[in-house]
């Protein structure tokens, strides 16, 4: 009678591109000395043995402990790109996990994979950049990743890269960005992000718009955005269609018309009426940040002139569900009828 | 017999040829012994012909091989047969239930796992992208109220020291009122007591009388300075006439009895006061205090003195 357990491994030799995997714990040392080892066939077929390995959280654990992360740098520089290509998806899996984050951050990948940026190889540009992503989310891999001095070179890649490689630099940069902004100021990344914000990839102008609000929530970021006039820009993308790219500039304007310049060139750019329609949308997403954004622009005499016409508005907007959306129109009331 | 000679003759030929490729025979083992052998019953003579014997044989036409006939063992043992009917030995549903039980539920188990995962993945982001969002809307607030403040300490700042000014403005200009009125007050004095003070100072005179002043007055001062030398000069001869008569006497009074000296020292105190008298009559101020000072002395001397007086002045 056939039994109903269903074993755990594959049946052997099911996939001849991957190596035999040792039984229990035996499995990633194994795998560590053929990685090592001179033929090239062995070390291929156990990175492809090792990803699909390192889904599990478990393994990866033991693969750190274990010191994968030495052979794997070796291996980032080898000739064969069959072999870097899954060495950059090992260290992609294994960044999608904490663990292997903290150990990734820790022993110091980074700096391994800077030299990877301009690999030939399109996957394994594409790996790269993940690990980036995801280890950028992480406030000590950000710092790791600015320590490494990659901003410079990754804004330079923004210019020359493909679409999708793009998004993975612009959520890298955002995150890192919200940390430090001067290295990214002067390396130009205020141009290229303006070129991006017209982009005909909806993804790419909401992520630039995104990067955009992360460096002028910097003292010095603001600056440069109201000296590059990306203010007319960015109200140029409030009236988008998709809804995240509105979203996403109404943040970057709430953030730039903090200082006296910004507020100037936007009422010169006209953003009050696009801002008004966001905030009367019941349903969108930059109905927060659009609220805000009036409210700087609330506390200029003109702007106040125009808004107490569109006070019931902002009182519409007290009724939101979302509690921040409430205090933010709350703020704007009182704003609004301020008097000197 | 010439035969046996010849094949004797080949042999110790042939031996000889032997004995001399070969060294000869080793020596015997211990324990054998060579023996010479001779096979002469053995040998066959060898002749050129070869004894023949002519035969023939002739095969057949070639014939078809015919087939094999079937081998059928012989039959033993007994017949049974036996037939599986569907459903006798297992039911297949039944037997593949739990089977595929554990296929399609571990495939379904799986696939559940990753649509739960990528729920909750997308969970986390939806739940990230919303704190980021209200961070940032925070944080805004933060950088708004951050410049209010800014903006507001600046004007408080400039009011203030605006203010401060006016103060110190408003101050000087009380200090300068006051100090206008103050000055205003001392100098209306100013005036009345500056020409009094010109007119006690003698600034505004009376020609006339100035002119006496300084002209006349010194003049008759002098006069009167003059005239009063000459009294002195007059009193000083009387005295030093009186002074040589009185020696005169005193040397002629000198001889008789010491009666005569009461009036010397009488004399000499009058001609001692008389001294300090006249230099007392000079100043004219000064005259009856001198005189007061005189009246011990006898009113005798002031008629003598004022008779020389009197007679300087009669002779003038």
């Amino acid at each position: 009678m056939a039994q109903p357990r269903i074993s755990a491994y594959l049946p052997p030799d099911i996939d001849p591109t991957k190596a035999a995997l040792a039984f229990g714990r035996r499995a990633l040392p194994k795998l560590n000395e053929e990685l090592q080892s001179p033929e090239l066939l062995t070390q291929q077929r156990a990175l492809m043995a090792l990803c699909d390995l390192v889904h599990d959280p478990e393994k990866v654990y033991q693969a750190i402990a274990l010191g994968f992360l030495d052979s794997l740098k070796t291996l980032l520089v080898h000739q064969d790109q069959t072999v870097r290509q899954k060495t950059t998806e090992v260290l992609s899996v294994m960044a999608l996990h904490s663990i292997g984050r903290d150990g990734l951050i820790r022993s110091g990948v980074i700096s391994a994979l800077a030299g990877l940026l301009d690999d030939p190889v399109d996957i394994c540009r594409k790996n790269t950049h993940q690990v980036f992503d995801m280890l950028a989310k992480l406030p000590a891999g950000a710092g790791g990743v600015l320590r490494a001095g990659l901003i410079p070179p990754l804004v330079l890649k923004l210019k020359t890269e493909l679409d999708e490689i793009q998004e993975l630099i612009l959520d890298t940069l955002s995150n890192c960005l919200r940390v430090e902004v001067s290295e990214a100021l002067a390396a130009g990344a205020i141009t290229v992000l303006k070129e991006k914000l017209l982009h005909p990839s909806t993804a790419i102008r909401s992520k630039a718009a995104w990067v955009l609000l992360e460096i002028s929530s910097h003292a010095e970021g603001k600056i440069a955005v109201c000296e590059e006039e990306v203010i007319p820009v960015l109200v140029s993308l409030l009236e988008d269609t998709q809804p995240q790219v509105p979203a996403n500039s109404a943040g970057a304007l709430m953030f730039a018309l903090v200082t006296p310049q910004g507020r100037s060139s936007a009422m010169g750019a006209e953003a009050i009426p696009p801002l008004l329609t966001l905030v009367a949308e019941e349903t969108s997403k930059a109905r927060l940040n659009a609220i805000k954004t009036l409210t700087l622009l609330a506390e200029l005499p003109e702007g106040r002139k125009t808004l107490l016409n569109h006070r019931d508005t902002f009182q519409q907007c007290l009724d939101d569900p979302s509690e921040a959306v409430q205090r933010a129109a709350e703020i704007a009331i009182t704003v609004i009828d301020w008097k000197p | 017999e010439v035969k046996r000679r010849k094949r004797a003759q080949k042999l110790v030929a042939k031996k000889l040829t032997q004995e001399q490729i070969r060294p000869g025979t080793p020596e015997p083992v211990e324990g054998r012994e060579h023996v010479s052998v001779q096979t002469e019953l053995y040998l066959e003579e060898i002749s050129d012909r070869i004894i023949e014997i002519d035969g023939e044989c002739q095969t057949d036409e070639f014939l078809d091989r015919p087939p094999t006939p079937l081998f059928i063992p012989a039959k033993t043992g007994k017949d049974v047969a036996t037939q599986i009917e569907e459903g006798e030995l297992f039911d297949f549903d039944i037997e593949v239930t739990p089977m595929l039980e554990v296929l399609v539920g571990k495939t379904v188990e799986q696939a559940l796992l990753e649509v739960m995962e990528e729920e909750e993945l997308a969970q986390l982001w939806s739940h990230q992208r919303a704190f980021a969002e209200l961070r940032n809307a925070e944080f805004a607030e933060l950088q708004r109220l951050e410049e209010q403040d800014r903006r507001i300490r600046e004007e408080k700042e400039r009011r203030r020291l605006e203010h401060l000014e006016k103060l110190r403005k408003q101050k000087e200009t009380a200090e300068k009122i006051a100090a206008r009125a103050f000055a205003q007050r001392y100098l209306a004095d100013l005036i009345p007591s500056v020409f009094n003070n010109l007119y006690d100072s003698g600034f505004f005179y009376d020609p006339v009388e100035r002119d006496i002043e300084t002209e006349f007055l010194p003049w008759l001062m002098s006069e009167v300075e003059e005239t009063l030398q000459k009294k002195v000069l007059g009193r000083t001869m009387l005295d030093s006439l009186i002074r040589m008569v009185v020696e005169n006497r005193l040397d002629e009074f000198s001889r008789p009895p010491p009666s005569d000296q009461t009036e010397a020292p009488a004399e000499e105190p009058r001609t001692t006061d008389a001294a300090p008298q006249v230099s007392g009559e000079a100043d004219a101020a000064d005259q009856p205090v001198a005189e007061e000072e005189e009246t011990e002395q006898p009113v005798a001397e002031e008629e003598e003195t004022e008779q020389p007086v009197a007679e300087e002045e009669e002779t003038e």
